[in-house]
C-alpha cells in the first residue's frame, strides 16, 4: 500500500535470527529501549537509574537483506546521489523509536528457537583450540596467542550455527513503514511450518542519558578475553554491593617489553578487582601477562567503584562475547565494550559484521559510598 | 460394591492424570464395565475449562472386575495430585533412580478405618532379586447415583469447523510466549486447513498462522446438507479463550497423538485429545473451553 508513494523506512531479512536475538538479549535489562535505524544498522539503547547506559550496535551486514530509506523524501534523493562523506547530516535524519524490548525478544523466540545456545556450547568447543584453526585464521601478530585462540573458538561456533544440532534456523523478515507505524516482524521456521506475524507498537523516542566517553581522557584501557572477566565477575558473591577497579601503571615498559613471567611476582598487579559487601570482600588480581591482558594502558594509578548490581547487568552480554575492552576516564566513567562474534558467512570476511555491545556506567561517589 | 483391576499400562494412565492434575486438584472418575470416565467440571476452573474424558478399560487395565448396585458403575471423587504421585511411583521405576522394578500394580476399592480408599498395591523386584511390596491408599468419596446423574456434559451447538491441530508441543512453545503478553487468545480456523492463534494488545499484535492443517468432516458431509451461508471453506471462525486455560489444555501434550479442535464461533472451543493412534484410540480427553466475550 505504502509502496506506491513512499518506500518503507526499513526492510530487513535474515535466515537465522539467533544472532540478532543474542545481541538484543545482551541489553535486555530494562523493558523500554530506544532503537535507531541507520544506513549501517541498528543502535539499541537502554538506560537504568540515570547511571547505566547500554548500547547494542547491530550492523546491517548480519542481515541477508537490508534496505533503509530515510523518512523524508528529500533525504532519500540526497542519499541516492550523495556520497558517504556526509556522515553527520545522515545521523540526524535517522529513524528512531522506542519499543518494548522484552516483547520483541519474546516474539523473536516465538518458536523457542532463538534460545541462547552459544554460551552453552562454548565449553564444548574449547577443546578445538589446538586443531580447529584454519589457514585464514593465522594471525599476523605472533605473540598475540590469546586472540588467535579466541578467533578459532568463534569459528567453531560459527560453523555450528550452520550445521548445529537444531538444524535450520528461524528466518525473519522485518519492516518498519515509518514513524507512527508498528514494527512488523514475519517469523518462519521453515517453508512448511507456521508463520508468525508480530506487530509491535512503536513509541516516540525520548531523549535518554548521554554519557560521552572522550578518548583523550582515558586513564585506563584494557583489552582482555571475555572469559577472564566473566570468571572474575562470577566469583563475586551476591551479597556484595560495591565493585572497585584498581589499575596501576606498568612498572617500566622498556624493561617489561619482552620478559613477563620472572618479573611477575615482584611487581604490583596491573589490574585488581575488589568486591565488598556487608559480609566481607573479595579481591582478584590479574597478572601482567599478555595471555591474560591482551593490551594494557594506564598512565596513573586508578581506583573507581561501581554498584555490583549495575556491573551485573553486563553479564548476559559478557557471556556471549569473545573479547572485552574496559576503559575508565579520569572522572571514573566506565566503558565496557563487548565484541559479539557473528556467525560467519561464506562470502564475507571474518569479523566484518561482528556487532558489539557497550555499557557505560557512572562511578559511585567515594565520600558517600 | 467390588472393584479390582491391575494396571497394565501405568505410563499411559500416569500421563493422562498428569494432564488432568494441572487443571484441577480434585477430579471425578467414573468406572463402568468397559470405559473409565475422568471428569473435571469444577466451576472454579481457570476460564471455566472442563474435561470429560473416556478411556477404554482395555488400554490401561487387565483383569478388570467391577460390581455395584448402580448398574455396575462406580463413581468416585479423589485428589488428582495424590493419584499422580502414586502413579509416578508405580510408572517411573524402570529408571535407574528407583530401587526396584515394577512387576504388577493392582488397584482395588477398600475400606480402611471406615474410610473408603482406592488402594494400589505395587509389587516389584529389587536388583538383588528380593521381592518388594509397596502399597498406597488414596482417600476417595464414593458418589451417590443421584449426584452422578446430575453430572452433565456442557451443551454445545454444532461446531462450525473441525481441524486437526499441529503437534501440541509446538503450540505449547508458542502459547508460552504469548501468555505473559495477553490474557486472551483468539483461535481462528477455516474449513480449508488454516489455523490462526493470535493476540492483540495495545503494545503488540501477534498472529501465528498454519496452513495445510487437515479438516475432519465428521458430520457435515454425511448427515446434512451444508448451509449455503457457511459454505465458503475460506471463512474463518473464531473464538476468544483465556490464554491460561488454553495453556492448561496444552499440558495434555504428554499424552496426545492427534488432537482435533472444534470451534463454535464466539461460543466455545472443544478439543479432542486422542490417546494412542487415531484409528485405534485407547481413549479421548475432551476439553471444553468456553469463549470469552469482551465487553466492548
Amino acid at each position: 500500500m505504502s509502496d506506491s508513494q513512499q518506500p518503507p523506512v526499513l526492510k530487513a531479512s535474515v535466515h537465522d535470527l539467533r544472532y540478532f536475538s543474542t545481541l538484543l538479549r545482551g541489553v535486555n535489562f530494562v523493558n523500554r529501549a530506544t532503537v535507531t535505524i541507520t544506513q549501517t544498522g541498528f543502535v539499541v539503547v537502554v538506560e537504568e537509574a540515570r547511571t547505566l547506559l547500554a548500547t547494542a550496535y547491530i550492523f546491517s551486514e548480519i542481515f541477508d537483506e537490508y534496505t533503509y530509506n530515510s523518512d523524508s523524501t528529500e533525504q532519500t534523493v540526497a542519499h541516492s546521489q550523495g556520497s558517504d562523506g556526509d556522515e553527520s547530516q545522515k545521523l540526524e535524519e535517522n529513524a528512531a523509536f522506542e519499543i518494548s524490548l522484552n516483547t520483541l525478544i519474546e516474539c523473536l523466540n516465538i518458536f523457542g528457537t532463538a534460545g541462547n545456545n552459544s554460551t552453552a556450547k562454548q565449553g564444548r568447543f574449547t577443546q578445538w583450540k589446538q586443531d580447529g584453526g584454519s589457514d585464514d585464521e593465522v594471525d599476523a601478530d605472533e605473540d598475540d596467542n590469546a586472540r588467535g585462540k579466541d578467533r578459532r573458538r568463534s569459528t567453531a561456533k560459527g560453523i555450528d550455527q550452520y550445521f548445529g544440532g537444531s538444524g535450520k534456523g528461524t528466518g525473519m523478515r522485518m519492516s518498519y513503514p515509518g514513524s507512527g507505524y508498528p514494527l512488523t516482524l514475519l517469523i518462519m521456521e521453515d517453508s512448511a511450518g507456521p508463520t508468525t506475524t508480530c506487530e509491535l507498537t512503536t513509541y516516540e523516542a525520548e531523549p535518554h542519558l548521554e554519557l560521552p566517553f572522550v578518548a583523550e581522557r582515558t586513564v585506563l584501557k584494557i583489552i582482555l578475553k571475555s572469559s577472564w572477566l566473566r570468571d572474575a565477575l562470577s566469583e563475586i558473591d551476591s551479597s556484595c554491593e560495591k565493585l572497585t577497579f584498581i589499575g596501576n601503571p606498568p612498572p617500566d615498559t622498556a624493561v617489561n617489553g619482552r620478559q613477563r613471567a620472572p618479573l611477575r611476582t615482584s611487581i604490583a598487579p596491573l589490574l585488581r578487582i575488589q568486591a565488598s559487601g556487608t559480609f566481607g570482600s573479595t579481591e582478584m588480581e590479574y597478572p601482567n601477562d599478555r595471555e591474560v591482558l591482551e593490551s594494557f594502558e594506564c598512565i596513573q594509578p586508578v581506583r573507581f567503584s561501581y554498584r555490583v548490581a549495575h556491573i551485573n547487568r553486563t553479564l548476559r552480554a559478557l557471556q556471549s562475547s569473545s573479547k572485552t575492552s574496559l576503559r575508565i576516564d579520569d572522572e571514573g566513567l566506565l566503558s565496557l565494550q563487548f565484541l559479539m562474534p557473528a556467525p560467519r558467512k561464506p562470502n564475507k570476511p571474518d569479523g566484518s559484521s561482528d556487532g558489539f555491545i557497550e555499557f557505560r556506567c557512572l562511578p559511585l561517589d567515594d565520600e558517600v559510598h | 460394591m467390588r472393584f479390582r483391576a491391575s494396571i497394565e499400562n501405568p505410563q499411559t494412565f500416569f500421563r493422562i492424570i498428569q494432564a488432568i492434575e494441572k487443571l484441577q486438584k480434585k477430579c471425578i472418575i467414573k468406572f463402568t464395565e468397559d470405559v473409565m470416565y475422568i471428569i473435571c467440571n469444577s466451576e472454579a476452573n481457570e476460564g471455566g475449562i472442563q474435561v470429560w474424558s473416556q478411556i477404554k478399560i482395555d488400554s490401561v487395565f487387565t483383569s478388570y472386575r467391577i460390581q455395584s448396585n448402580a448398574a455396575n458403575v462406580i463413581t468416585l471423587a479423589l485428589s488428582s495430585e495424590t493419584l499422580l504421585a502414586i502413579l509416578r511411583s508405580a510408572a517411573v521405576p524402570s529408571k535407574s533412580t528407583s530401587a526396584y522394578e515394577t512387576e504388577e500394580i493392582v488397584m482395588k476399592l477398600a475400606k480402611k478405618n471406615d474410610q473408603a480408599v482406592l488402594s494400589f498395591e505395587i509389587s516389584g523386584m529389587t536388583r538383588q532379586g528380593r521381592r518388594v511390596h509397596v502399597s498406597h491408599d488414596v482417600k476417595i468419596e464414593v458418589m451417590k447415583p443421584a449426584d452422578v446423574a446430575n453430572l452433565k456434559e456442557p451443551m454445545c451447538p454444532e461446531p462450525d469447523v473441525h481441524i486437526i491441530l499441529p503437534p501440541l508441543q509446538k503450540l505449547r512453545t508458542i502459547v508460552e510466549r504469548l501468555r505473559p503478553m495477553s490474557d486472551f487468545l483468539a483461535v481462528r480456523a477455516n474449513n480449508n486447513g488454516r489455523l490462526h492463534l493470535s493476540i492483540q494488545t495495545d503494545g503488540v499484535a501477534v498472529d501465528t498462522e498454519w496452513k495445510n492443517c487437515k479438516n475432519t468432516t465428521r458430520a457435515a458431509g454425511a448427515s446434512q446438507e451444508p448451509d449455503p451461508e457457511t459454505n465458503d471453506p475460506d471463512q474463518l471462525f473464531s473464538v476468544l479463550v483465556s490464554t491460561r486455560s488454553f495453556f492448561k489444555f496444552l499440558n495434555s501434550h504428554v499424552v496426545s497423538t492427534t488432537t482435533i479442535a472444534c470451534i463454535c464461533q464466539n461460543h466455545c472451543m472443544i478439543l479432542y485429545v486422542y490417546v494412542g493412534d487415531l484409528a485405534d484410540a485407547g481413549g479421548v480427553l475432551t476439553f471444553y473451553i468456553p469463549g470469552q466475550i469482551l465487553g466492548d
